[in-house]
């Protein structure tokens, strides 16, 4: 699974990139709730796309199958990483016991 | 550089063809070229946006506009720049003749995705985002511009009634075109009823899968002594690219290529923002037109959606924005729509714009954006 994919950093231009381990904890910075799809989700509405600011850096976007409203997700919300049964990045809501 | 006039506009009407795009944007080649008193061997190169010709199986489709105008040997290339095409378009015209290469040119753009259905126009549409990191985690094109209307209210606090007072002015100046796709207004009842497509994002936040069909000539002032219409001097034609997808995004509260485009144009017509009379911006949602205003410099962040509410970019407000009703209500047939706002502004100079005028037309500015801010083209036009 990876999160971006480029030969050079898009703010500086560096070349060099290297591999990080991304941490699988993170926050929703920004999120929609799909009612309608995409035509790869059309069985999985209605679900979150997500933002997702990771512990300890970096950026991600992913989905969320259990967000079924805006009601469900906050922005600020602590979200994990978990294997997913599609090919996207899956997130859940961390439990209270879970946030750190 | 020599001087650069936009000197014939013609559009048809958005909405369903029945003809082909091949066929839609001969015609109104045809029409543009005639309009601007020209013949079709007059032009040097045509230029052409078809973004998405495959789903009508259709590629390379330059030649056979050419070959319908009676003009198979004039060169011609497609450009793909997503909603942007056809304002790429225009911007490669512009070098042509500005730089000497043409004396003329034809900027076409054309789109039909009308005979698919929901469906699989919402995958065509998703096709111009990044597929491996936003489409395959469930991004629609709604749903991406949906997320940066999330991030932004979570900061500027922006109301439903505030998003919804753009869906209805767009609408209100719609009614009035007769291009437009859909000629009716709405409420604001409406507008709240309308479901969710994409939270926060309703039914009428979005603008519709359009077809359509817009062309331009483009031609130096030295190469017409005798304009037959008030021409537009393109006074500024400049494009920029920004990442693309939102993981990577310096921040979520705008368009940076917006912003980078909005800069060059204004540096090379050498004018600012309150020397623009009225605006045709990239509307495809009604938060886009809020990020538009911002990032082009004419209402300070944060401020747009609630300056919109208080009606001062209606077609009689301070600072009119979509007199044509916009992507949101005159539609969105991407390859057609850049070109399809200079038609409008080439209507409103010439006085072809009966009951939608604005106040004041000496000077305007069109915004066309790719996608969600990978490519923005910005023109600015003014009077002889």
């Amino acid at each position: 699974m990876t999160a971006t994919w480029g030969l050079a950093c898009s703010r500086c231009g560096r070349a060099g990139l290297e591999e990080r381990a991304l941490s699988d904890r993170g926050r929703v910075v920004a999120f929609t709730v799909l009612n309608v799809p995409g035509e790869e989700f059309l069985n999985e509405a209605p679900y979150a796309y997500v933002v997702v600011e990771l512990e300890g850096g970096g950026r991600v976007t992913g989905w969320m199958p259990t967000v079924r409203s805006e009601a469900d997700l906050s922005i600020g919300e602590a979200v994990r990483f978990v294997p997913g049964y599609k090919p996207g990045v899956q997130f859940v809501k961390r439990e209270a016991s879970e946030t750190t | 550089m020599r001087e650069t006039w936009v000197v014939g506009a013609a559009s048809n009407r958005y909405g369903k063809m029945t003809e082909t795009a091949r066929e839609a944007a001969t015609r109104v080649a045809l029409e543009a070229i005639r309009d601007a008193g020209l013949e079709p061997k007059q032009i040097g190169h045509t230029f052409v946006a078809n973004c998405f010709g495959l789903a009508e199986h259709q590629a390379h489709v330059g030649p056979l506009i050419n070959n319908g105008l009676g003009i198979p040997e004039v060169p011609s290339v497609t450009l793909e720049s997503a909603c942007s095409s056809s304002s790429a378009a225009l911007h490669e015209a512009f070098v042509h003749v500005a730089g000497g290469f043409a004396d003329a040119a034809l900027v076409v753009g054309a789109e039909r995705l009308g005979h698919l259905d929901t469906l699989a126009a919402t995958s065509y549409f998703a096709i111009a985002a990044d597929y491996a990191f936003e489409t395959k985690n469930g991004a629609t094109f709604p749903g991406l511009y949906a997320t940066l209307a999330s991030a932004y209210r979570d900061v500027y606090k922006t109301t439903p009634e505030m998003l919804g007072s753009i869906a209805i002015k767009n609408h209100a100046n719609a009614a009035r075109n007769p291009h437009a796709h859909f000629q009716k207004e709405i409420s604001m009842e409406t507008y709240l009823a309308s479901p969710l497509i994409a939270s926060p994002l309703r039914l009428y936040d979005c603008c519709p899968f359009s077809d359509g069909a817009a062309a331009l000539v483009v031609a130096a002032k030295e190469a017409m002594p005798r304009p037959t219409n008030e021409p537009l001097v393109v006074r500024a034609s400049a494009r920029a690219g920004a990442v693309t997808d939102m993981q990577d995004r310096p921040d979520l509260l705008g368009l940076p290529s917006t912003r980078a485009a909005a800069a060059a144009a204004f540096r090379q017509a050498r004018m600012t923002p309150k020397e623009i009379d009225f605006l045709e911006v990239h509307d495809c949602f009604t938060i886009a037109e809020v990020l538009a205003l911002e990032d082009l410099g004419f209402f300070p962040k944060g401020t747009a959606a609630k300056e919109s509410a208080d009606g001062v970019t209606a077609r009689d407000g301070r600072l009119p924005v979509n007199p044509s009703g916009g992507l949101k209500a005159k539609g969105h047939p991407v390859s057609a729509t850049g070109a399809g706002q200079v038609v409008e502004v080439f209507e409103q100079v010439n006085g072809r714009a009966p009951g939608r005028e604005v106040p004041r037309s000496g000077t305007a500015l069109t915004h066309n954006v790719g996608a969600t801010g990978g490519s923005c083209s910005v023109h600015i036009f003014s009077r002889r």
